[in-house]
């Protein structure tokens, strides 16, 4: 780890460069199992996502969706890549450097061309990244963007970005599907134009995406199969269900109840992926009784975690600690006490904020995964110490942008993110638009900025701590478990390895996978 | 006789399908102006269900005014209803593209899903009720009245997921999920429809059978129906001859209702087989707030149900004398 | 009382089945939630989809929660919720048939466009705007299912009504000089009543299955507590293993609608004839 930071602030970048974050080497597959197995050409696959529906797109900026980012990957190349180990290595940048984290040097990798024969130059760059700063074009990180001051080619092969501010983590935001690298001035995206290592061959919103190799792709040798569909089931039985009867032969999120019937079938595996995601409860503290800090202690304590874990989720999660660093992540701190189920400590906390016997609602919605459950595990354990929560369930539909966050007690969910900068930026900071509790704490502020601008990766891991046991204590958040993604394939298909940034190896499953059939 | 009676029900049936067609229009702009005034009801617009989660202020305001939200709602039901009259139904706000390319691709899909299980669910569910009614607390009767009930008993997902384990993944005979392709063939669409069609029809002919039987019993007990059997007129003559014209007003109407369903009803069926028809697209139209889309939806299914009540309505002074006369 | 255990006894033998498994059902719901062994939302068995045993007669939920406590809870949501709405909805769907029927073109032709809207709309789209504005709420959820399903009884009661009007002894009874009113209800209701029953059978049934639709869209019932068709849609996933969570729902919910049906089609028919 420091040995790479190392090399970062020397400029000797080429090979491989930090994002800050490397992954402990649980979640990696030994060589040795995938040896078995050599990569060859050819075969078809069927994969089946999440959901399909009119709002599919082709371009990046927009991507909303799981099946959005496999599309977008297949299609698309970013400036770097990310895999299981979790650290941005350069993809179409040939090396990405900089010495104050502030001013950022790429050049871009030579001989790299379009889908119609184009050559990537640093124009095709500036016009990718400089889009999300237009309202217009309505990128899903419009916010993040903003911390391009500027991006300008420095000759037709390097590109120059300046932050508005140090941070050490450009290399890993930079290799998000958002921020996939498209052909200057593409204007149609009712096809795609990328570097990617497969080409749409048809392209229906709400039906299917069919693509075919790319022949000329960059990477040597790379993507192996000649043709992949993608389809989108949103019924998640029904997946799961295309998958057993040999329909589909890979497919995203699988429930763990489903679990034991794809292990039971002798051609099927699952492919589980420890990840940051978690439903949380909110607490909002600018609103009553829930911005009392002896309330949120009891909530805290009435979360029945081991229960969660095995009833939600069959033991596809991880114990959380009430604050949004995973056990596996590296900047993960081990001496916070973990937080467990205590009637006792619930019913005195409530009883100093003066709340026992009082009724309240607390809203969940299928939007946020589990969160109906949980509401009524809650509910339950809530009723044995004088607390009356009613739940409230309230439709998917128009969950996010009438309920969430709204309501003193709620749910969120939050997918995981590249590094501990986003998340916490995004969810946690004081005038962040979803710090979801709305708390606010001037020293956890201080100490993200600080974080952000920092190469040191010793100092980062000691400061990522002392926030994560701020939010422990005093965020009005309750997180009770980090969920595993689940995925279901046929065993013919090779190569797959976990990512933790998400199922179907962080959506970028296409270039690595080959069908053995 | 005959003849007249024939002409003068002919020019009855006319005058209700020249009524129905200007009554129809003013249904058509009842709904429309239903559905955009409940839709305004719905909480957030389609721009910010585009953008979703991570929106800004800023975002929205400048997608709302792209797709033209940031006009007051009349301004807006107004472009959308000139459009509408000129044959254009308009942009969809989500997908990009015209609302007519959208549809085109799922109407067909749909007519076909509801004109094959018609095919098979209106003969079967005539033969049922005509049957059970005949042998009436007979042990056919009682044997078909049961299996009808059970039949709709079981909810529409159950039934759809016990196909689906049984053909498909036990039995591996027909595909879980209706794959749509473009180089797909007569047989390839009907092996991934088969699934669909046989919950569907499950759905509508317990129902459609168990009208039938109960106009048809209805009927049974009046005076002609034994004064025919009295006359020595085989029952199979006195149910199509005599009964069937008699008790053809709730049958087709019950009909006509059945299959109407078909197509807005079909969303769960649509969604457990994966099948891209139209139902599922104006659940999505609904989820995204794509006005134009949803609306033309709505005016598909208003229009669809119009249709089959004219049919029923029809079909009903044709074939009894009394409703003629008037 | 004596006469209805006479008419009870005069039934057939289906007509006895229905009317004992709908004794048994309204029983059910009404002290249902006093047998159940365990409170509705506790989380008592260690495992999920469990199969039958000495502390969980029907085992498991997906959850590890008591199957059949939460049968007996659920109970009273579908029987009440699906009762009330379907008579709501065949009383008011047969009165407006009826006053379109004896009413004229002038009443009918309304009548008729707005319950063309109102069917036309999609059920679904209905009740999430409903919900959306208005939360959700057991007499919102039994608006929901009555409005949905009025127009369907209104077009089959209206078309036999309208029949029935043309029929002779109606005519004579119009030269008589009767009112509408009368005429109305003395005259074409008892003729028809046969068909409605049927007709009111079925639409207890859609109901039944309308609500666990809506659960399905997060509409429905409020958890903990939950209907028979949400107990169906969310133990779906033990379906594969076949788990007594989701076959003993099911079975409940064919029990309740067939018995239903048995009991009004083995009713005698009460049509006044002239």
């Amino acid at each position: 780890m420091d040995d790479i930071s190392a090399l970062s602030r020397r400029g000797l970048i080429g090979a491989g460069l930090s994002a800050g974050l490397g992954l402990g080497a649980g979640l990696l597959l030994p060589d040795s199992a995938l040896a078995a197995s050599k990569p060859r050409r050819g075969g078809r696959i069927r994969v089946a996502s999440l959901s399909s529906s009119t709002a599919d797109t082709l371009d990046p900026a927009k991507g909303a969706l799981s099946t959005d980012y496999v599309r977008h990957y297949m299609l698309y190349n970013g400036l770097t890549e990310m895999g299981g180990d979790l650290i941005a290595r350069p993809a179409l940048a040939e090396r990405i450097v900089s010495n104050d984290q502030t001013v950022w040097h790429i050049r871009l990798r030579r001989g790299v061309t379009f889908h119609d024969g184009a050559s990537l130059t640093s124009e095709d760059v500036v016009w990718s990244l400089l889009r999300h700063k237009d309202p217009a074009v309505g990128s899903k990180l419009a916010t993040i963007a903003e911390q391009f001051a500027e991006v300008r080619a420095a000759g037709k092969q390097d590109v120059v970005i300046r932050l508005t501010g140090p941070n050490a983590d450009l290399p890993a935001i930079l290799a998000q599907s958002h921020f996939l690298i498209l052909r200057a001035g593409t204007k149609d995206f009712r096809t795609a134009n990328g570097t990617g290592p497969y080409m749409v061959s048809q392209f229906r919103p709400g039906v299917r995406t069919l693509v075919r190799r790319n022949p000329n792709y960059w990477k040597t040798g790379k993507a192996w199969l000649d043709e992949i569909e993608l389809i989108g089931i949103p019924d998640e039985v029904s997946r799961v269900n295309a998958l057993l009867s040999g329909d589909v032969q890979l497919v995203i999120a699988v429930n763990p109840r489903s679990t034991r019937r794809i292990m039971a079938s002798r051609g099927h595996a699952l492919l589980e992926t420890q990840s940051g995601l978690y439903t949380n409860l909110i607490m909002r503290q600018d609103q009553l009784p829930t911005g009392n800090a002896h309330f949120v202690a009891a909530m805290k304590y009435l979360f029945d975690r081991p229960l969660i874990k095995r009833a939600l989720y069959r033991g596809y999660a991880t114990i959380a600690n009430d604050q949004p660093i995973p056990p596996f992540h590296p900047y993960y701190r081990k001496d916070l006490p973990q937080t467990a189920l205590d009637l006792d400590k619930a019913r005195w906390h409530l009883q100093r904020a003066g709340l026992s016997g009082v009724r309240l609602p607390i809203y969940a919605s299928p939007a946020a995964d589990g969160s109906v459950d949980m509401a009524s595990i809650l509910q339950e354990y809530g009723s044995r110490v004088g607390l009356n929560l009613a739940v409230n369930r309230v439709p998917a539909d128009g969950y996010w942008s009438t309920h969430w966050m709204k309501h003193p007690l709620g749910f969120g969910n939050t997918n995981p993110r590249p590094t501990a900068d986003l998340l916490f930026s995004l969810f946690y900071k004081s005038d962040a638009a979803w710090n979801e509790s709305g708390w606010k704490n001037p020293r956890f502020d201080r100490l993200l900025l600080e974080a952000r601008g920092e190469a040191d990766q010793a100092r980062r891991k000691q400061l990522y701590g002392e926030m994560q046991g701020l939010v422990h204590d005093r965020c009005g958040v309750g997180i009770p478990v980090f969920i595993s993604l689940i995925d279901g394939y046929d065993r013919r298909l090779k190569g797959l390895r976990p990512v933790s940034l998400g199922g179907l190896m962080g959506y970028q499953f296409a270039e690595h996978v080959w069908w053995e059939g | 006789m005959a003849g007249a009676s024939t002409s003068s029900g002919a020019k009855a049936a006319l005058v209700l399908i020249g009524q129905r067609l200007a009554s129809s229009l003013l249904t058509l702009l009842l709904v429309s102006v239903t559905i955009f005034v409940i839709a305004q009801l719905l909480p957030g617009d389609a721009a910010q269900e585009a953008l979703g989660q991570s929106a800004t202020a800023e975002q929205v305001a400048a997608l709302r005014h792209e797709m033209g939200l940031d006009q007051p709602a009349p301004v807006r039901y107004i472009s959308w209803l000139t459009g509408m009259v000129s044959g254009d139904p308009g942009q969809s706000l989500v997908a990009g593209m015209p609302v007519s390319e959208v549809i085109s691709s799922r109407l067909p899909n749909s007519l076909l899903l509801a004109a094959l299980t018609a095919l098979v669910a209106v003969p079967v569910a005539l033969a049922i009720g005509i049957g059970s009614a005949m042998n009436r607390g007979g042990r056919l009767d009682r044997a078909l009245n049961i299996s009808t009930l059970s039949m709709v008993a079981v909810p529409e997902f159950l039934v759809a997921t016990i196909a689906v384990l049984i053909f498909s993944v036990k039995l591996r005979w027909l595909p879980s999920i209706a794959l749509a392709s473009d180089e797909m063939s007569w047989g390839d669409y009907l092996r991934g429809a088969a699934m669909p069609i046989l919950c569907l029809s499950i759905v509508v002919i317990a129902q459609m059978a168990r009208m039938t039987r109960a106009a048809v019993i209805d009927q049974m007990d009046r005076p002609y129906v034994e004064m025919a059997l009295l006359k020595g007129v085989a029952p199979v003559q006195i149910v199509l001859k005599h009964i069937m014209p008699n008790a053809i007003a709730p049958i087709v109407n019950a009909m006509a209702l059945s299959l109407s369903y078909l197509l807005g009803g079909a969303v769960i069926v649509e969604t457990i087989f994966n099948y891209p028809g139209l139902a599922s697209l104006m659940v999505n139209a609904v989820t995204s707030r794509d006005m134009p889309l949803l609306q033309a939806c709505a005016m598909i299914f208003c229009a669809a149900y119009l249709i089959l009540m004219l049919i029923a309505d029809v079909t009903a002074i044709l074939a009894n004398p009394r409703l003629r006369a008037q | 009382m004596a006469r209805s255990i006479k008419g009870a006894i005069a039934l057939p033998l289906s007509g006895k089945i229905g009317l004992t498994l709908v004794l048994f059902w309204i029983l059910a719901a009404l002290i249902g939630p006093m047998l159940a062994p365990y409170p509705v939302g506790a989380f008592v068995a260690f495992d999920v989809f469990d199969g039958s045993s000495g502390a969980h007669w029907l085992g498991s939920d997906y959850l590890g929660r008591d199957v059949l406590s939460r049968l007996l809870w659920g109970a009273r949501y579908t029987v009440a919720l699906a009762a009330a709405a379907a008579l709501l909805a065949s009383t008011t769907g047969t009165a407006l048939a009826l006053t379109a029927a004896v009413g004229g073109p002038k009443v009918d032709e309304p009548l008729s466009r707005f319950m063309d809207m109102l069917i036309s709309i999609p059920s679904k789209i209905f009740s999430l705007v409903l919900v959306a504005a208005f939360g959700s709420s057991l007499p919102l959820l039994l608006l929901i299912a009555a409005i949905t399903y009025v127009p369907g009884n209104y077009r089959i009661a209206r078309a036999l009504a309208v029949n029935l009007a043309q029929m002779d002894y109606v005519q004579v009874a119009k030269a008589r000089g009767e009112g509408r009113f009368h005429i109305a209800i003395a005259e074409v209701l008892p003729n028809m009543i046969h068909p409605l029953l049927a007709d009111f059978g079925l639409r207890f049934v859609f109901i039944v299955l309308l609500l666990s639709g809506l659960s399905f869209l997060g509409l429905g019932v409020q958890p903990p507590d939950a209907d028979l068709g949400s107990l169906v849609r969310e133990n779906i996933s033990g379906l594969g293993e076949g788990a007594l969570a989701i076959l003993a729902p099911a079975v409940a919910i064919a029990t309740l609608t067939v018995g239903v049906n048995l009991l009004i089609d083995a009713l005698p028919g009460r049509g006044k004839r002239k």
